[in-house]
């Protein structure tokens, strides 16, 4: 309990940097997944 | 693709040096940051806050600009742009209103004052609200993002008169309203020491850079959505 | 040039036999402008009642009579574009009339009617509620008018926008809303100082706002209108 009240800032960093490496990759399959289907489309 | 990395590793580095430097009362290193009195931590929200709010405004002029070239071109791709902006604008638009919510809390004590730059937010939320039932109640779609396009023309050119005039007449809570000894301004010249600059910054470069690639990828998605349609 | 004044004149005319058509249609049937009359006095009534025999700060007071010129111009000033489709007489209007000639004298129609509508408002609010007192008269007239000008040319062309929509009586006040606020918290101010004996002066701030408001979204509706008009 007591490392989690003296950490709270890193916590929250690591919370926060969870959330956006979570939305990088999400982001990331669905831009290689559009440029597959648009290969696709094009031939 | 290479400045999808780059904006990737500058946004992970702005979270991690964001809240993770130390701050001291009278940084000794480059790399501290200085302590304000009654915000000390909390002010790390700047580096997210005030992105996410400059964010939804880009978006929302770049949805008024892509409604101006399709009501002069009639092409159907840029009515999908600028709904594609402002479906993000939207979302950065909640996120902007919900960090300054957060921040006027540990701040100036409520979640919300009805401050003149608090209001202009949320007078945003309402027009992107009003933009997307007016598109849900048309059908036709030629009609709909005429009209559409339209409107977000003449909302875009009646918030201004909220952006720039009424903090200017009223007193606020905001940085930049009246009673500001910082000076009153669109932009607030805030005093921020080198290292926060740095953040900042990069920051608000990193988040730009995120907007163009999610708005590029919703009409990417759209065009491929259509094309998909169109074969049957 | 000798061809100019005829065609403007002709311009004119057009502007003026637009509004003239609403005008003699709504005076025709009365339908219209009684539900109006009996909305204004059903809302100032609720206030009336909800405010009792206690007053309110004179800032709320302002801000309720312009609460209720609100609401009776979300319920009128539609009716000029969405009669048109109702009775399906858009296409022949569109073929009569150039579309700018049609803005301006549906513009001119609201105008008329919010005017008039706010002259009722007002006079009934002030003498029903109690505790709003105007000192500085001049301050409230000019603000009256400003405002009327204002509510008039946005008004006017959103319900031009949701006439072609489905669901129109919902969607007028949300599209409308946004747009309005600045007007609506300006007039609000300057219906404050007046109550409050203000000088003349000090409301200027307020009137420059109403009147470059009223030029951007007159001029800038006038431009786009042809795009909404236009099938």
């Amino acid at each position: 309990m007591e490392f989690l009240a003296q950490n709270q800032l890193y916590i929250v960093m690591v919370i926060v940097l969870a959330i956006w490496l979570g939305l990088f990759a999400y982001l990331f399959r669905l831009d290689s997944r559009l440029k597959k289907l648009e290969g696709k489309n094009k031939n | 693709m290479a400045w999808k990395i780059f904006m990737g590793v500058l946004l992970t580095l702005v979270i991690v040096l964001g809240i993770g430097l130390p701050m001291s009362p009278h940084p000794q290193t480059w790399y501290e940051l200085p302590v304000i009195p009654g915000l000390e931590e909390k002010a790390r929200i700047i580096f997210f806050h005030v992105p996410t709010a400059w964010l939804s405004t880009l978006a929302f002029l770049t949805s008024m600009a892509y409604a101006i070239q399709y009501l002069r071109k009639r092409d159907p791709l840029d009515d999908i742009k600028s709904s594609a902006a402002a479906g993000l604008g939207f979302v950065f638009c909640v996120l902007a209103t919900l960090t300054g919510a957060v921040w006027a809390k540990f701040n100036w004590g409520s979640y919300w004052n009805w401050d003149p730059r608090e209001t202009s937010i949320f007078v945003l939320l309402l027009i992107y609200g009003a933009y997307f039932s007016l598109r849900s109640a048309v059908e036709q779609e030629e009609k709909r993002a005429a009209l559409s396009s339209v409107y977000s023309i003449i909302a875009a050119v009646t918030a201004p008169f909220f952006i720039f005039i009424m903090p200017r007449i009223m007193t606020g809570l905001h940085p930049g309203a009246k009673g500001d000894p910082n000076g009153a301004g669109p932009v607030v010249e805030f005093k921020m020491a080198p290292p926060m600059r740095v953040i900042f910054f990069a920051s608000l470069i990193g988040f730009t850079l995120l907007f163009i690639w999610m708005f590029r990828l919703r009409v990417r998605t759209a065009q491929l959505e259509q094309a998909h349609h169109a074969k049957g | 040039m000798p061809g100019d004044s005829t065609r403007m004149s002709s311009y004119a005319r057009s502007v003026m036999s637009v509004f003239l058509k609403d005008w003699r249609s709504e005076l025709r049937t009365r339908y219209a402008m009684n539900a109006l009359l009996m909305f204004v006095v059903t809302t100032i009534a609720i206030v009336l009642f909800s405010l009792g025999s206690e007053g309110a700060p004179s800032d709320a007071l302002s801000g309720m009579l312009w609460t209720v010129i609100f609401f009776s111009a979300m319920s009128g000033l539609s009716r000029t574009f969405v009669m048109e489709e109702e009775r399906g007489t858009t296409f022949t209007l569109q073929l009569l009339a150039p579309p700018s000639a049609v803005f301006f004298g549906k513009l001119l129609f609201n105008l008329v009617l919010v005017l008039g509508l706010n002259a009722v408002t007002i006079l009934l609010y002030l003498a029903l509620i109690t505790g709003f007192v105007i000192q500085t008269l001049s301050i409230f007239l000019v603000a009256v008018l400003l405002g009327s000008l204002g509510f008039a040319a946005a008004a006017t062309v959103i319900a031009a926008i949701i006439a072609r929509a489905n669901t129109r009586g919902t969607l007028y006040p949300v599209l409308s809303f946004p747009v309005l606020l600045p007007l609506l918290l300006t007039v609000i101010n300057a219906t404050r100082l007046a109550s409050e004996g203000a000088y003349f002066q000090e409301a200027y701030g307020e009137f420059q706002i109403l009147i470059s408001y009223i030029v951007v979204v007159v001029v800038v509706s006038s431009m786009l209108f042809e795009y909404i008009w236009k099938d």
